[in-house]
């Protein structure tokens, strides 16, 4: 008996676009559902945090105290709004109704006019890190402001420090968001796909009736996963035609590289739903498998928005392990920064890595379960 | 309450932790999963990596580069002869500081030059942060780097962080991550629930004995309902334990959020289960609900500047409510206006989901 034959391949594929045909369903959400969410989300997510409340407390009064209230305003980020005391400020911090605060006690006119140093009280709600931090990232700004509009003495930099971001230089948050959420869609519909596909024939039965033909597991686990290759191909196809037609994203890099890549994660991930249907063998513990496996991490350590960078090291390592992580870093520098796969050479590896390692487990499984 | 209707809420239960494997990713992932996320994520940008490019000779940029790299933000990376841009595009460094050719201290003096800083955009919010630093340090450092008489700052703001002054990853993250598992987990239960016995043929089992649909409504959510409660109680522990995450505000408060959150999402799982016509669609059903909902929970990206157009969804989120409740009780000690608001919120959602999820399972039986 032949290890492989890539007839008996065929013929279970065939058998499993049957599958898919049958139920539309599964046909349109691969197809559909990437396109819908990436167009979603790409217009819903924003990193500026605009419009926050603030409020103030100005005891001071004076013309200079004043200035630097409506600079707030002025810059854009803030809607600043009168608190009758530094206790009413608290209160408003403490229900939400402020963001941050700015108390201004008497005497800061009088220092700024004579270049004494004047300071300024700023409190920021710290429940949300996230947001904290990009408001202290606005005070630089605002101090130089502050300090032009109210013409006191600035302590200039010796020379100016030119900031030029490349790539993307408005920073638009669209070119780094959607191809990350692609990347993230696409991977978490493949696992789930394959899991439940394979765990509903352990489920009825019917893989042991597959089981008992001639066929083996390199081919079953082969005619399984080509089909919905090509339906995610389909998918990630309409995904980038919307980032690149509805939202400008640019597309900088090779093509046929981005299509390696593309087949290396998808295969990743579709052996990844395999091995989880052969462990489970039950449709409900493959879907929470999935999940728990798919969502959160490729979510929230993928670099997807929590850069790995930060992460401690331990951390580092072990989101080693996540396909979506190496694919992120490979698609967001093929489109983008247009990397050659020179550059991405490290990504690149590690799917196949990982893809090679998933295959072999899936495979491993099935085998013991043939000759016990 | 009828003891047929407390046998089924039994049968139920021994039906979901009869299977080990079961009960492993119903108690112990949860935990593994807030440890993990607790201490891996945060929102400081750390380790960034700096090339400074300057003249061999150049003793003041030399001296403003180091400063940058004890700063604690930098890695310094080595950029003798190279490309300044090329260092970003081969990935090299994140951001390189290109020093005026004539020599900073000399450019410094004359006031004339500025020093480039060029960043690597691919990561927006990275790129933000890493322009940020860069220039806190570059405007306390560089007078005295090139030799000038720093001049202090003529106007300042004190920067006070409230609720969490030493931004601590954990004590932002933890509250978020609770709700995600929480609801990850009740989900994953109920969606699949009903169309499994249906798909297997139990479910006529249940239609034929002697018990009311809303009994049987009780007995397939009622379980659900009190693993979900259990799953919160574990994981805000193990936050308190592990991650020292205050609990400043009442435990009744804690309750009643935990109450009204999984009973909402017990209900948007058993109405999935009785929309789809077999598990697959049931958990593209799941899927399609907690991606979004995760997403729009306020912890990826600030909501509160979504597009007006779009903002509707996240009053919609559930998730988006219990987060906010999570972290004001914890955090902020439990504001009873914002309580009251939120908790009213997730109310209405927990009656109408519950409605509707009775609505359709009535159908479902007739």
């Amino acid at each position: 008996m032949t290890f492989f034959d890539p007839r008996r391949a065929a013929a279970v594929a065939r058998k499993e676009v049957m599958h898919i045909l049958r139920d539309p369903f599964t046909l349109v959400l691969v197809l559909g559902l990437p396109v819908v969410l990436v167009v979603f989300f790409g217009f819903a997510i924003d990193f500026d945090v605009k419009n926050l409340r603030l409020g103030v407390y100005d005891r001071d009064n004076t013309r200079h105290s004043r200035q630097v209230a409506s600079v707030f305003e002025s810059s854009g980020y803030f809607l600043p709004e009168g608190a009758s005391s530094p206790a009413d400020a608290a209160r408003g911090l403490d229900s939400g109704r402020y963001s941050a605060a700015l108390l201004i006690e008497p005497g800061f006119g009088r220092d700024l006019g004579r270049g004494a140093p004047a300071r300024v009280q700023f409190i920021v709600d710290g429940t949300d890190n996230s947001k904290a931090q990009a408001v202290l990232g606005y005070l630089p700004g605002i101090t130089s402001a502050a300090l032009r509009k109210t013409g006191a003495p600035a302590a200039a930099d010796p020379v100016p420090l030119a900031t030029r971001y490349m790539y993307n230089p408005e920073l638009n948050s669209r070119w780094f968001v959607i191809p990350g959420l692609a990347v993230i869609i696409i991977g978490l519909l493949s696992i789930l796909m394959t899991a439940l596909t394979v765990a509903r024939e352990w489920e009825n039965g019917s893989m042991e009736l597959l089981l008992s033909t001639p066929l083996r597991p390199a081919e079953i686990i082969a005619g399984k996963i080509a089909p919905y290759v090509l339906l995610v191909l389909g998918g990630v196809f309409f995904v980038n035609l919307v980032a690149r037609l509805g939202f400008g994203v640019p597309f900088r890099g090779s093509h046929p590289l981005f299509l390696s890549g593309t087949l290396l994660f998808a295969l990743a991930c579709l052996s990844q739903g395999i091995v989880i249907s052969v462990i489970t063998r039950q449709q409900q513990l493959a879907m929470q498998l999935s999940m728990i496996s798919g969502l959160l991490p490729s979510l929230l350590l993928s670099g997807f928005i929590f850069p790995v960078e930060s992460m401690p090291p331990f951390f580092r390592y072990f989101t080693m392990i996540l396909s979506p992580r190496w694919f992120m870093e490979a698609a967001r520098g093929i489109t983008i920064r247009g990397a050659g796969a020179a550059d991405l050479a490290l990504p690149l590896l590690a799917l196949c890595g990982l893809c090679a390692l998933l295959l072999a487990a899936a495979f491993r499984k099935f085998k013991t379960d043939l000759e016990p | 309450m009828k003891r047929t209707l407390l046998a089924f809420i039994r049968k139920e239960f021994a039906q979901v932790l009869r299977d080990p494997r079961m009960k492993m990713m119903l108690f112990v992932m949860p935990m593994i999963q807030m440890t993990v996320f607790g201490l891996a994520l945060s929102s400081e940008i750390k380790n960034i990596r700096l090339a400074a490019v300057h003249a061999p000779d150049d003793a003041a940029a030399r001296r403003l580069a180091e400063r940058f790299t004890s700063s604690g933000w930098f890695l310094p990376v080595a950029a003798e002869g190279r490309d300044p841009a090329g260092l970003v595009v081969s990935g090299a460094a994140d951001a390189v500081l290109v020093f005026p050719a004539e020599g900073f201290a000399r450019a410094a003096a004359r006031g004339r030059g500025a020093v480039q800083l060029l960043v690597d955009g691919t990561s927006v919010t990275r790129a933000r942060s890493v322009e940020a630093y860069a220039r806190a340090v570059f405007s306390a450092r560089a007078a005295a780097a090139a030799g000038l008489a720093p001049a202090p700052p003529p106007l300042s703001f004190d920067a006070r962080v409230l609720y969490n002054p030493e931004m601590e990853s954990p004590v932002f993250m933890v509250p978020g991550v609770m709700g995600m598992i929480v609801c990850l987990v009740t989900i994953i239960l109920t969606s699949m629930s009903l169309t499994r016995e249906r798909e297997m043929g139990t479910f006529e089992t249940i239609v034929s004995a002697p018990l009311e649909n809303r009994e049987i409504l009780l007995g397939k959510t009622v379980p659900y309902v009190v693993l979900g409660l259990v799953n919160a109680a574990l994981v805000i522990a193990a936050g308190f334990l592990i991650f020292g995450v205050p609990v400043r505000g009442a435990l009744w408060q804690l309750a009643a959020a935990a109450l009204g959150f999984v009973v909402t999402t017990v209900s948007i799982g058993t109405l999935i289960s009785t929309i789809s016509r077999n598990q697959q669609q049931a958990m593209m059903g799941g899927f399609i609900f907690l991606f979004p909902a995760v997403l729009m929970s306020g912890i990826m990206y600030p909501v509160e500047n979504m597009p007006a157009l779009l903002k509707p969804a996240v009053y919609l989120d559930p998730l988006y409510y219990f987060t906010a409740l999570l972290r004001n009780i914890l955090l902020k000690g439990g504001d009873p206006a914002v309580f009251a608001r939120d908790m009213a919120a997730l109310a209405v959602m927990a009656a109408a989901t519950g409605t509707l999820a009775y609505k359709r399972f009535r159908q479902t039986l007739n």
